[in-house]
């Protein structure tokens, strides 16, 4: 257990704000007893609106093949079979052996509150878990940090900048600037693609941008290598005293191309997962839990850009050995399937939402950190039923 | 598409929009802009005119002290690179300082002539040790002061301070040279002549080069105190003659006349008018904008202010087109501007940046209690970094012609890709809670296009939204 004038001192800094930050900044790190209550917790943000149903395909499903014909993959070839009727992107394909282990899950079909189609709206429904618009905004991460019960528990660490909502609110966090100059992702070549073209000069410079290749800012293999190093830093500090870390994965808004664009991303994702795990060692991450999110899903129909477009729901990864003897470590794809026969698609294009993104979380909340259901539902996020978490933890 | 006069003032004339700050909303607000610079004392150097003639008396005395006891074996290496290390410890925070002021002033069109004038009377402080001291301060007292009155005025005043004088020294005389003449600087001579007054394509013969470079080579600076002074060169009438004046009956003010007859000259005023119309207008400026400039020269026998007010009152000052690729260094602090929602947002990243290096992308992982712009090597990252990966780092141009200029130089793709990097990492790093909507009017106003804010609203996360606005033609244009 932390001494007690570290707690003192912790205490006052988190009542200061960030005008404690100067004399926390000198203490010695704190030092956390091994056991049940050493638990580690990482939250990706996957910004750009992930593409569940192409990350974790409905194989069993016949609207899977209808809607995305070309698109869809078999388990007789590519899919990698999760369940008989879920199977994953053979993109992600390294984290077949965490499934085995059951130390990897799905949870399909979910959704935040947010229906619109608006990226930054949506990412601050998920990542604040208020209603649009709401002022000072706090992240529920950040929210939750005051909950945990053991005190060690509360240093968090945000690897993006502190540009992001999720772990922004009163309680410190550390930031720690991860490699800003990493390459750029597929999603925002194209959004400066598009940027330039009106303008022919930029237009041809950028061209020789976007094709430098090898050491080039869209330079995939080096992203992949930026991304794992910085994920492998993680789960070192995560080894070490921090105990919540939360970061960014880019490339997932595939409006154009995506059969080219979204195994780079799916990659990416599998890669920082493992790269965790690396990082950490297998004693912490026996007792870790990543858990990824996105915003919202995609249509389901390619457009003509071969791509697709905002809506409807997506899934929540979860991956990490605190999985374990938990109903979050089931083998199945989790949640309530909608189907994607015509009428039970979302505006008929995208699918159903039929679970609560914040159901995901809290259920990670309470299983890693033990705060209370009561809390969790009056002040990490207000208004939400237990119920939703409770059934996802309940082993089944 | 109607781009608000007081937008395309603040963005073709200044160093961009600041958030709270009104943006001139004519001419005549160019030209308050410019009268209250030339008053205003800038933040560097730190210790202002006064103070840092003091510091580099005492540098240069406590090394010459060191060199004499080195000589007489008693080296103290510790001391030399204590003196070298605050140095540069010194220069770090005044260039800072210089992004500062830009970005913090009010003056913006005052700020960006400095930065023409720093260009044209270009010295580095490269040069040599001391110059790190002394550039800074050739700005501040030899520049800025005086760049909205006479030319002759500020031409003296520049090529007769220290700085120029030992960035442009004179070469060596090889051992055993026969000539009994004084020294000569036909390095200065040909700078004086071709980049500061008559132009490069003026002709003039090799008698007019060796008669300046006789006069000139009458200058020396005090070693210890920087003292500038001057011995008239001793020769016959022929010896002395430039351009069909003879300066041998001058004296001790030989070098003054010459200064005053250059700057007279028909060549100088075009030279500079040109070069002003190309800096702030076009690359390739209408001729009628250049006469009217040289016109108002003519009238005012030379007085910038009249120049630079003829400049603005051409109607094609006001074009609503995006016109020149903005320079690295007016990227960055315009980007920087954007930011300052607060004010003091950019003075954070700054005095991070002084514990900063270019280490950090090797270095293990530390995280700190506090925003990102308080990461020291972030910070550095940002600023004197980033300009020197751009290629325009503070206070070394390349050569005595300045930094180059033009489309050609300042948009390829390697210069593309470092602005796409430095966007992302301020987008990162002092984005916190800016709406991408309410950025494209912080940083453009109504210059931005219906297609940009169409894609910075649908970006796939806010900083790529904010990325998106200061990677945009438009910022990037002016």
């Amino acid at each position: 257990m932390a001494d007690a004038s570290l707690f003192r001192l912790s205490r006052r800094g988190f009542l200061c704000g960030a005008a404690g930050a100067a004399s926390l900044a000198v203490l010695p790190t704190a030092t956390l007893a091994a056991g049940s209550g050493d638990n580690r917790l990482v939250v990706l943000i996957l910004r750009g609106g992930m593409d569940g149903v192409d990350l974790v395909q409905p194989h069993g499903d016949p609207g899977l093949v209808a809607l995305r014909p070309g698109m869809a993959l078999s388990p007789d070839a590519d899919l990698l079979d999760l369940d008989g009727f879920f199977g994953l992107h053979p993109a992600a394909g390294d984290l077949m052996g965490l499934w085995q282990a059951g130390e990897l899950g799905f949870v399909h079909a979910v959704a935040s509150s947010y229906r619109g189609q608006k990226h930054f709206e949506a990412q601050d429904v998920l990542e604040t878990a208020e209603a649009e618009g709401k002022a000072g905004r706090t992240g529920w991460l950040n929210r939750a940090l005051s909950l945990m019960p053991r005190i060690g528990q509360r240093r968090a660490v945000d690897i993006t900048a502190a540009v992001e909502p999720i772990l922004s609110g009163p309680n410190l966090v550390d930031v720690w600037a991860a490699r800003p100059d990493r390459p750029l992702a597929n999603d925002e070549m194209h959004g400066f693609g598009d940027l330039f073209a009106g303008d022919a000069a930029f237009a041809a410079s950028f061209q020789d941008v976007a094709n430098a290749g090898p050491g080039g800012l869209f330079d995939a293999a080096a992203r992949r290598a930026g991304l794992i190093e910085m994920a492998r830093q993680v789960g070192a500090m995560l080894n070490g005293d921090y105990r919540v870390a939360s970061f960014s994965l880019e490339g997932w808004d595939t409006h154009v191309d995506q059969r080219g664009q979204f195994p780079q991303a799916a990659g990416d994702l599998s890669a920082a997962i493992l790269a965790l795990r690396e990082g950490m060692g297998p004693a912490a991450w026996s007792g870790t839990i990543v858990l990824a999110l996105t915003e919202f899903g995609r249509s389901l129909r390619l457009n003509d850009r071969g791509g697709t477009d905002h809506g409807g729901a997506s899934c929540a990864v979860l991956a990490g050995g605190g999985l374990s003897g938990s109903g979050l470590s089931r083998k199945t794809v989790m949640g309530r399937w909608p189907g994607l026969a015509p009428e039970a698609l979302y505006e008929g294009r995208a699918l159903m939402p039929t679970g609560d993104v914040r159901d995901v979380a809290a259920a990670v909340l309470h299983r890693q950190f033990d705060i209370t259901p009561a809390n969790i539902t009056s002040k990490v996020f207000p208004g939400l039923a237990f119920d939703g978490a409770a059934s996802l933890l309940q082993a089944g | 598409m109607a781009v608000p006069t007081s937008i395309l003032a603040a963005r073709r004339f200044g160093y961009g929009l600041r958030p709270g700050e009104t943006p001139p909303a004519d001419v005549d607000g160019l030209m308050l802009q410019l009268r209250r610079g030339v008053a205003a004392k800038p933040r560097f150097p730190r210790e202002g005119v006064a103070g840092r003639r003091e510091t580099i008396g005492k540098m240069l005395t406590v090394r010459a002290v060191e060199a004499k006891a080195a000589v007489e074996g008693r080296p103290n290496p510790g001391l030399r690179q204590e003196m070298q290390a605050e140095v540069r410890r010194i220069f770090r925070r005044d260039a800072l300082a210089r992004m500062a002021q830009a970005v913090s002033s009010e003056n913006g069109f005052f700020e960006r002539l400095a930065s023409f004038w720093l260009d044209h009377f270009s010295v580095s402080a490269r040069k040599a040790y001391q110059m790190r001291m002394v550039v800074p301060l050739f700005e501040a007292e030899a520049l800025r002061p005086n760049l909205a009155g006479p030319f002759r005025t500020l031409l003296r005043a520049a090529v007769l301070h220290p700085a120029m004088l030992i960035y442009l020294d004179a070469e060596p005389v090889s051992a055993g040279a026969a000539s009994p003449l004084a020294a000569q600087n036909e390095r200065l001579a040909r700078e004086l002549l071709e980049l500061h007054t008559l132009g490069e394509d003026v002709a003039y013969g090799p008698g007019d080069l060796q008669a300046a470079a006789r006069i000139l080579g009458g200058l020396a600076v005090d070693s210890r105190s920087l003292d500038v002074s001057f011995r008239a060169a001793a020769g016959s009438a022929g010896d002395l003659a430039l351009l069909g004046r003879n300066y041998a009956d001058r004296a001790a003010s030989a070098h003054l006349a010459m200064l005053d007859d250059l700057a007279a000259r028909a060549d100088t005023a075009r030279h500079i008018c040109t070069k002003l119309a190309m800096h702030f207008i076009a690359d390739h400026p209408p001729e009628d904008l250049v006469a009217a400039m040289v016109a108002a020269w003519q009238d005012t026998d030379g007085r910038l202010d009249a120049v630079y007010r003829a400049m603005l009152e051409h109607p094609r000052a006001w074009d609503p087109a995006p016109g020149k690729v903005i320079a690295p260094f007016d990227f960055v602090i315009s980007g920087f501007r954007s930011f300052e929602r607060q004010g003091g947002e950019f003075s954070a990243v700054a005095r991070a940046a002084e514990e900063g290096n270019a280490d950090w992308r090797q270095a293990a992982p530390v995280a700190r209690r506090g925003a990102a712009v308080e990461q020291p090597d972030v910070a550095y990252a940002l600023t004197l970094e980033a300009l020197a990966r751009m290629g325009q780092p503070i206070w070394q141009p390349p050569s005595a012609a300045g930094f180059p200029d033009g489309e050609a130089v300042w948009l390829y793709a390697g210069q593309l890709r470092e602005r796409l990097a430095w966007a992302r990492l301020v987008a990162r790093t002092l984005g916190q809670g800016i709406a991408p909507s309410d950025y494209v009017e912080m940083a453009l106003g109504g210059a931005a296009r219906d297609a940009t804010r169409q894609l910075v609203a649908d970006a796939p996360s806010r900083v790529q939204g904010l990325t998106l606005v200061l990677a945009s033609p438009e910022f990037n244009r002016r």
